[in-house]
């Protein structure tokens, strides 16, 4: 017998018994649509995160004081006997290898501008957050450079903070007070929105040095490290270090590098991704153990057809296939289908909330197709080796 | 007691339509004999199954115990077959998961027959059908005969007014299906209806009344 | 028809086929224990947080310098402000008749040595009512000893972790260790928290605040940590110390407060979320379970037409069919769950006994809730082919072989 024929008559025994077979293959059409869905969703979160990261260019590195540091928080950021100075951050930016430095200190103070007041957060920063950070100045221009030791009281305004104080008046030139210092408006920053979080239009940007003063610092926070890409990062960071530790004779800092951050981001978004991909496998798992079920019926109600066959001359191998193959052929039905309505939702979800991140996750997808093949022949091989098994004469007795 | 006015059954075959019973006026009384027959596709079951209240008449009127039936809904018309009516199937129709026993039992449950007195009546109806000693086999475990003794068992339990019986020897041989026939004179002759299908001219002819079907009109 | 009579037709009827029962109670199975699994796992992490953040402390309230105008944004975890909180902001907070301890706390990190080892760690200061307040307690010596806060004694506590490090096998309290430059006795040691969440005080040192100041060469506080007197002063001395403060701070509101309270409900809350919506991904295998239950039902009416013909044709009414086949799909389900609940339970238990620190927990309301979400599940599934048989024209279901 040939193949397109076993699988002709599978199909049509398939299309025969139509609820049923809707029935069976729906059960492994929701869960493969469930999984192409939860793993679109885990995707779009996975590049959402990520492209959060990498707004800020990839070729960053962030030196932290203390040495115990886990992603930049620990006692040593808010004091430490050994500080990271400015003048650590000045000779860093001296390296061939580092193309900007930006040493950060962050705080909060109360910024007036006439009658107006805003408690917000203060960014102790160099001239280089623009080529750091790419954020765009939308008004006058970014703290000048070459200030780093003895700064002018320049200050840069985020969006919202700008509308907040000056609600549509021109703010350049204009004097403003931070905490008790005064200040001179150079710029406002581009709306940037929000960043895990963190309101990056509701700042305001003033020189380093300024900021230590004011919130009576000795050292910066975080060094922001912009390198040229050309150079390795290996390279990079070793240069950093070693300059780091010749001028503080030993390592009291911590590295850590853009690349290492996207890194572990990475392989906890994937876990996560694959986590949601259980979930939904779930009900792939159930839908599976209801084509075995239906398999089963298929036998015990077919078993006098068998019969027949097997006394016109059909043998055994040949039952198994028919059986086997009547199991895939739902499992590709419930596959494909699964697939489109998937895809389908994924669409839906794009279109009706363009906020949520989506996106298709083809190694899901193509997994999954695998699994519902795969799932086929489980289901079909323990019903098919039954019907084949039947003994010619039991099978036309048992009408 | 059963009272047959102009009743009509077509059935609709795609474009076709069968008149399978045309215009018959049929009277039985309670406790008479009446069997029915004619050639095959001639309407006797249609019959049958319009006086069992299993089938529902195209037009006419049909009066069980001087109420009309032809209106009644569905859950009426199983309570009416459910008290009056006994059916007995040329195929037996016995669950196949179930004791001689049990089978007798079930129009009791539907009809929610208290435990105690089900099991003192079917004790009693095996008695009449001269099953004792078979109360706990399953149908696959008894003989043709013996099953449609069962199947009567069942069909009188609740010592309904009308037996209504299709064919019930069709599938039997002729030594067993004389004792079914002797069975179910036997009740007739305790006052039940009894309205029997056959196509043997003999066991037609021990009736009061036969009554003769060719294509759906009585003759 | 009784009860009894529809329950042991409907067990008979299943009795017939028990592979496909099997196979049913597979699926619903699989569906109701991940169910179960995933709420209790999701329920025990909540408990188990919300736990570990009430015993940071009772009636906690932490007062953090700076504040910020965004609304729903974070809090200024760990910036700087140009007018500090200080010690004497902490005590002048006293005045207030709500509260019952205050903990200044200033953080930052250093080196400490004994004997040529090295490493550098967290330098926590505070005060003796740290201990109250944060529920620390010790495994040797005392704590920081009730003083004025201002003094600076050269005294320290020290973290679990730190005391194996540095001096290993042997006795600690009593010995000197280096912080940077300054000398300090230790006179405690901690009790090793095991797992907590936040602040590890195992890797820490305590040193008196003012300590802690001069090492850092500062004036201003990390934290105010503060205890109210009860539950329901948590509000007024809220307000209280907001007023101190402003009143301090020259009229400005310069401070951001955060009552244990909402950091505790929002864990919950979240928590709760995150549970519910594992939960439901879960139970879309529910769905699918049921699903298989119609479908086997489908089967079931089709292959015993011929008895609803004779049912039918022995008086029962479309009512009794519909009640026996819904309870053929109840049955069928709720063996599913039961056998769901039961496989969860011992998932959970083998957990358990694999993570014995952690407390698996799994809520009645979850179990009596899958057994009612399959009932449902059976309900709704077994409807439609239920309705199919009790529909059926008992003649032709009659003449169906
Ligand atoms: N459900 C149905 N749909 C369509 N036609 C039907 C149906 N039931 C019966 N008929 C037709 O009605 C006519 C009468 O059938 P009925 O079963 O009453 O015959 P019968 O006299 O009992 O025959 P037999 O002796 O072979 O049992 C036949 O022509 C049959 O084809
Ligand atoms: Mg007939």
């Amino acid at each position: 017998m040939r193949y397109i024929d076993v699988f002709n008559l599978a199909y049509r025994t398939v299309i025969s018994h139509k609820l049923r077979s809707i029935l069976t293959a729906l059960g492994l059409i929701i869960g493969i649509a469930s999984v192409i869905v939860l793993t679109s969703i885990g995707r779009g979160v996975h590049s959402y995160v990520l492209s959060e990261f990498t707004q800020f260019g990839t070729n960053l590195i962030a030196v932290f004081p203390g040495k115990t540091t886990t992603l930049g928080l620990s006692g040593a950021t808010i004091s430490t006997v050994r500080p990271l100075s400015l003048a650590d951050a000045v000779s860093l930016s001296k390296l061939d290898s580092i193309s900007a430095a930006l040493p950060l200190v962050q705080g909060n103070a109360r910024i007036e501008a006439d009658k107006k007041q805003r408690r917000t957060t203060v960014l102790g920063v160099g001239a280089a957050v623009p080529e750091i950070w790419k954020i765009k100045v939308a008004q006058g221009r970014f703290l000048p450079k070459n200030e780093q030791a003895n700064p002018r009281a320049f200050a840069v305004l985020g969006h919202k903070l700008s509308v907040e104080l000056f609600a549509g008046r021109n703010p350049l030139g204009q004097r403003i007070r931070i905490g008790s210092d005064r200040f001179r408006v150079l710029g406002v920053m581009e709306k940037k929105g929000q960043m895990m979080g963190y309101d990056m239009d509701d700042t305001i940007y003033i020189p380093t040095a300024k900021a230590l003063d004011m919130f009576d610092r000795e050292g910066v926070m975080e060094i922001d490290l912009l390198y040229n890409s050309k150079i390795q990062l290996k390279q990079v960071e070793k240069e950093v270090k070693r300059l780091l530790q010749r001028r503080h004779g030993r390592e009291d800092f911590s590295i850590i590098t853009q690349d290492q951050m996207l890194k572990s981001m990475d392989s906890i978004l994937n876990v996560l991704t694959l986590s949601v991909a259980a979930l939904g496998s779930i009900s792939l798992l159930v839908g599976s153990v209801g084509i075995l079920t239906i398999m089963t019926i298929a036998v015990s109600e077919r078993i006098s057809e068998i019969g027949l066959l097997r006394a016109v001359g059909a043998e055994r191998g040949m039952i198994f296939k028919m059986f086997l193959s009547e199991a895939l052929v739902l499992s590709f039905i419930g596959g494909v289908v699964g697939i489109f309505l998937g895809i389908f939702i994924v669409q839906m979800i794009k279109f009706a909330m363009p906020v949520l991140p989506v996106q298709l996750a083809w190694f899901y997808i193509l997994a999954a197709f695998i699994i519902s093949l795969l799932i086929g022949v489980i289901a079909g091989v323990i019903p098919a080796i039954k019907a084949a098994k039947l003994h010619p004469l039991d099978a036309l007795r048992a009408e | 007691m059963i009272e047959l006015e102009n009743i009509h059954r077509t059935f609709q075959v795609g474009e076709q339509s069968v008149h399978a019973l045309n215009n018959i006026n049929l009277t039985i009384n309670k406790g008479e004999y009446v069997s029915i027959m004619g050639p095959s596709g001639s309407g006797k079951s249609t019959l049958l199954n319009v006086i069992a209240l299993l089938d529902q008449p195209s037009s006419g009127i049909y009066s069980l115990n001087n109420q009309i039936v032809t209106q009644l809904d569905d859950n009426q018309l199983a309570q009416v077959r459910r008290e009056n009516i006994g059916f007995v199937f040329q195929f037996f129709h016995l669950i196949a998961r179930y004791s001689a026993a049990e089978n007798i039992e079930i129009p009791m449950i539907l009809a929610g027959v208290p435990i105690q007195e089900r099991k003192q009546r079917v004790a009693d109806a095996l008695l009449a059908v001269d099953l004792q000693q078979r109360a706990t086999h399953r149908p696959d475990q008894l003989s043709g005969g013996q099953i449609q003794r069962v199947a009567i068992a069942r069909a009188m339990i609740m010592q309904p007014q009308i037996l209504l019986a299709d064919e019930p020897t069709g599938n039997l041989d002729s030594k067993s299906g004389e004792g079914i026939i002797e069975l179910l004179e036997n009740l007739n002759q305790k006052q039940t209806t009894l309205v029997m299908i056959t196509h043997d001219e003999a066991l037609g002819s021990r009736a009061q009344r036969i009554i003769r079907l060719i294509d759906g009109k009585i003759v | 028809m009784m009860i009894q009579d529809t329950l042991s037709y409907s067990y008979m009827a299943i009795k017939t086929q028990p592979i496909r029962v099997m196979l049913i109670i597979l699926a619903m199975s699989i569906g109701i224990a991940s169910v179960t699994i995933l709420t209790a796992l999701g329920e025990s992490a909540r408990l188990y947080i919300v736990n570990e953040f009430q015993s940071l402390g009772t009636n906690l309230i932490i007062v953090l310098p700076g504040r910020t105008e965004t609304t729903g944004g974070q809090p200024p975890l760990f910036g700087a402000t140009p007018r500090d909180l200080t010690l004497a902001d902490a005590e002048a907070l006293y005045r207030s008749h709500h509260i019952a301890a205050i903990a200044p706390v200033s953080v930052g990190a250093a080196p400490i040595s004994t004997k040529g080892l090295e490493r550098e760690v967290t330098i926590l200061g505070s005060t003796s009512a740290l201990r109250r307040v944060r529920h620390l307690s010790l495994s040797k010596g005392h704590f920081l000893p009730e003083s004025d806060a201002n003094k600076a004694l050269s005294i320290c506590v020290i973290g679990q972790t730190i005391k194996d490090e540095l001096f290993a096998q042997q006795q600690a309290v009593g010995k000197w260790l280096r912080i940077n430059d300054r000398r300090f006795r230790v006179i405690g040691v901690l009790e090793s928290e095991g797992q907590s969440i936040g602040v590890d005080f195992d890797d820490m040192v305590i040193v008196p605040v003012a300590s802690a100041q001069a090492l850092f060469n500062t004036q201003s506080l990390f934290r105010i940590l503060v205890e109210t007197k009860s539950k329901q002063g948590m509000y007024k001395a809220v307000d209280d110390i907001s007023e101190i403060i402003k009143q301090r701070h020259e009229g400005e509101d310069d401070v951001t407060l955060v009552t244990q309270d909402s950091v505790v409900n929002t864990f919950d809350e979240i928590l709760a979320a995150v549970t519910l919506t594992v939960a439901s991904i879960a139970s879309i295998s529910l769905a699918v379970a049921g699903i298989l239950v119609m479908n086997v039902m489908w089967v079931s009416v089709a292959q015993r037409t011929a008895e609803i013909g004779l049912l039918k044709a022995l008086g029962a009414t479309k009512g009794q069919i519909l009640c026996l086949f819904l309870t053929e799909a109840a049955m069928l389900s709720f063996a599913g769950a039961l056998t769901g609940v039961l496989l969860g339970k011992i998932t959970l238990m083998a957990l358990q006994i694999s993570y014995p620190d952690f407390p698996f927990y799994l809520p009645v309301w979850a179990i009596f809730s899958a057994l009612a979400v399959s009932l449902v599940t059976a309900l709704i599934f077994g409807v439609l082919p239920a309705k199919q048989a009790a529909g059926m024209n008992p003649v032709t279901a009659l003449n169906k072989r």
